[in-house]
């Protein structure tokens, strides 16, 4: 064994130049496994907003019934792209969220069938949950509580294995957007930014939200607000239902403008111009002696201009 | 050394090549209408989303303002392939205008898929019927082991157990057509197809013997059609549900046996039923050849040093070793050799080249190694690629020699005659002697009898 591996060592220094110039000829190994699938195989949560009293108003423009028609067939055709393609379906309700459907379990045949009775019982276990006291107008569906769900379940399937498919988080919204949300739902944000998780969102209602347009720009996702709502299940395969390997071929919808303006931490109302605390970086609508998300404490307002100047001035 | 490959093609490019008038038949059947949807490259599967409900023909252009400049190739890649499968139908009007319209077989078939979700012909047995139904590992191992014995029964191994006796000999000649050569005094022998076929993924090698198989039907008198449409069927049941065999016509019924050799299918019998299984191999034929689709555990650890630790038992697997490496012990649950510079010459001279041995080590690397970057040290694949290069350092091209000029103007005139052509390979003009190619040989031998 000795004197086979000397002589090897002699043939490889005989062979030196060569040696280089296949060194530069294939540099180094590409990895055959890599932790996502290539190709399109995709994991699609769909955030669906079943708040009644948005679909019961007059601000809903086509009925619960008919909706829910053109995203099961909108949810069929993502399954029937690819085999590995899986669907997730979380209800966002009004004081609740939960699973409703998962088409990784489950005879594949009857999807519809489970997915309805699932829905069903959400909705009626949603409403007893209302307290007593009446919302005033349409109020706001739990879309914190969602998103958190959806990306709790994101992040279990990759570290499920070596190889899982590529998430993208789908919001179908129509409810007006709770100023006092506004904290979790930018954390959500900023947490599926990190995780490069792409927000979509299709509005419904009649209104822009300005907490899914901040989502879909932040996390590099499409926002929508479908004009023709008959054709919804058009603009779900041609916008939504796109891969996100195909995303960068494409032309996809714009953000024309984006509100981005903060709801503040103490009253959640929508502000913009207020103090900041410059440790944790929450938002207040007037001057706190202290901050209520990290504790630290703020020295006197700032009153006139001049005094500062004055101090600067000295040496 | 003449490079043979085996062009592993996918199961669509055969389809493809069908003749029209079958593969419009062949869209009458839903769940080929969803198998060729999924084997279309992504873009093309977005497209034809877009234009499922569309009954108008769209304009080449307008569908072409969806794509960015980059995605330009991709889409021509797309449309052709949709062309090509008849997908698409193209119309090019009076103005020249291109425009294209879905199939409408096509069409009515997903749309109906859309709706309602797909629907087996056939319903799996009732639970009380099919007793010992086995689990799913089970299964998984029975089909590995009859696709063992199948490759190994194959490549003509000693080792090989007879079990595999209901495959009538006619079938295994053909399978065995392009992979091994018949000798008279030696017995067959494994070409260079056939030892690149023994390295390829299983994935790939099911869809090479299930080509042979359908091309070969036509022969025994089967419409490779229906073939195509069973097997793709086939895919979309679920794996370990028992189907009822009364559900099969007789050509299904023999398909359905041949299959079951192959791996692909158990068959069980009941006290009157009798039910068949589709296993994993099945139902991942509708997956077209990526990377992403083989999953399956590796079991091989290459170290610096040229040795190779393979956990596996299977005789199958110690025989693909004994290909490129020598083996040196065989122990229970472990097969260890090392890779050396004689087996690696002797699988070069057997046609197989080192990108096959590196990708077949890279694919089958164990678990622990292969989420290291690189899986296999790089001292290991660059020296198989330098011996692999070892035997290619000469190369040959036929020539002829001139000698013995009358004069210098005459050599001369020849050199420059011959590198006109670029044929030109050596010259010494001391001694007046030439090299030229022999393709241009003939003109050279004009010229110089013109010259005189």
């Amino acid at each position: 064994m000795k004197i086979e591996s000397s002589h090897e060592v002699k043939q490889i220094n005989t062979v030196g130049p060569t040696r280089k110039s296949v060194l530069k000829y294939k540099p180094s190994m590409t990895p055959v496994s890599s932790k996502q699938y290539a190709d399109d195989v995709s994991l699609l949560m769909v955030l669906l907003d079943t708040n009644p009293l948005f679909w019961s108003s007059t601000a809903a423009p086509l009925s619960f019934s008919k909706f829910l028609s053109q995203v099961i067939s909108f949810l069929n055709s993502i399954l029937l792209l690819n085999q590995l393609n899986q669907v997730m379906v979380i209800a966002t309700g009004l004081n609740s969220c939960d699973y409703v459907y998962d088409s990784s379990s489950g005879p594949t045949n009857q999807r519809v069938e489970i997915l309805l009775q699932k829905l069903q019982d959400f909705v009626v276990k949603d409403e007893e949950l209302n307290k007593d006291d009446s919302v005033d107008g349409i109020g706001s569906s739990l879309l914190s509580g969602s998103l958190s769900m959806a990306l709790c379940y994101i992040q279990r399937v990759f570290r499920s294995g070596s190889l899982h498919p590529q998430p993208r988080i789908l919001c179908m919204h129509g409810s007006q957007d709770g100023p006092g949300q506004y904290v979790a739902i930018m954390n959500s944000i900023f947490s599926a930014q990190r995780s490069m998780v792409p927000i979509d969102s299709c509005v419904i209602g009649s209104q822009h939200s300005a907490f899914l347009q901040q989502a879909s720009y932040i996390t590099g996702g499409v926002y929508l607000k479908p004009q023709q709502l008959d054709g919804l299940f058009q603009y779900l395969t041609t916008v939504f239902g796109t891969d996100l390997h195909s995303r960068s071929f494409l032309q996809l919808p714009k953000p024309v403008g984006v509100d981005f303006r903060a709801s503040c931490f103490c009253h959640k109302n929508t502000i913009d111009m207020g103090y900041i605390c410059s440790v944790c970086l929450s938002i207040f609508c007037k001057h706190h002696k202290k901050c209520s998300t990290c504790g630290s404490a703020f020295g006197q307002p700032q009153t006139s201009v001049s005094t500062s100047n004055q101090k600067r001035k000295a040496p | 050394m003449p490079q043979v490959r085996i062009i592993a093609k996918n199961f669509m490019d055969m389809v493809a090549s069908l003749p029209a008038m079958k593969l419009d038949k062949l869209y009458e059947n839903a769940f080929i209408c969803e198998a060729i949807l999924r084997s279309l490259p992504p873009l093309a599967k977005k497209y034809v989303l877009q234009l499922l409900y569309i009954d108008v023909p769209v304009t080449a252009s307008s569908l072409q303002e969806w794509v960015l400049a980059d995605g330009a190739s991709k889409h021509r890649v797309a449309v052709d392939r949709l062309i090509q499968l008849r997908v698409f139908t193209e119309f090019v009007d009076r103005k020249k205008e291109t425009t294209y319209l879905l199939n409408p077989m096509f069409q009515m078939n997903l749309r109906e898929h859309i709706i309602h979700g797909g629907v087996l012909p056939r319903e799996p047995m009732a639970a009380t019927i099919t007793v010992r139904l086995p689990s799913l590992e089970d299964l998984d191992i029975y089909a590995a082991q009859q696709w063992e014995c199948f490759l190994l029964h194959l490549i003509n191994s000693a080792e090989a157990e007879v079990t595999t006796k209901s495959i009538s000999p006619s079938m295994m000649k053909v399978f065995q057509r392009g992979l091994l050569s018949q000798r008279d005094k030696e017995g067959s022998r494994l070409t260079e197809s056939g030892f690149q076929f023994l390295l390829m993924d299983t994935n790939a090698q099911l869809w090479y013997i299930i080509r042979e198989y359908i091309s070969n039907s036509e022969d025994r008198g089967v419409d490779s059609a229906d073939l195509i449409s069973f097997l793709l069927e086939l895919s979309f049941h679920v794996t370990g549900e028992a189907y009822n065999v009364n559900t099969l016509n007789d050509i299904q019924r023999t398909t359905v046996k041949d299959l079951a050799d192959l791996g692909l299918i158990k068959l069980q019998q009941g006290r009157k039923e009798s039910w068949f299984i589709p296993t994993k191999l099945a139902t991942n034929l509708s997956i077209s050849l990526s990377d992403a689709s083989s999953r399956k555990q590796g079991y091989v650890v290459v170290e610096t040093n040229f040795r190779l630790y393979a956990y596996s038992t299977s005789k199958l697997h110690c025989e693909i070793l004994r290909l490129f490496a020598r083996v040196e012990y065989q122990l229970p649950n472990l097969i260890v050799g090392s890779i050396t510079k004689e087996n690696l010459y002797k699988a070069f001279s057997n046609g197989i080249t080192a990108d096959q041995i590196v990708s077949f080590l890279q694919q089958n690397a164990h678990p622990r190694v292969a989420e290291r970057v690189p899986s296999i040290p790089e001292n290991v694949t660059d020296q198989i690629r330098l011996w692999e290069s070892d035997l290619n350092r000469v190369e040959m091209t036929p020539a002829h020699f001139f000698d013995d000029f009358p004069s210098r103007e005459v050599f001369d005139a020849a050199c420059d005659f011959a590198r006109e052509y670029s044929s030109l390979l050596w010259e010494d003009s001391k001694k007046m002697r030439l090299i030229v190619k022999t393709e241009i040989y003939g003109h050279m031998k004009d010229f110089l009898s013109h010259q005189k």
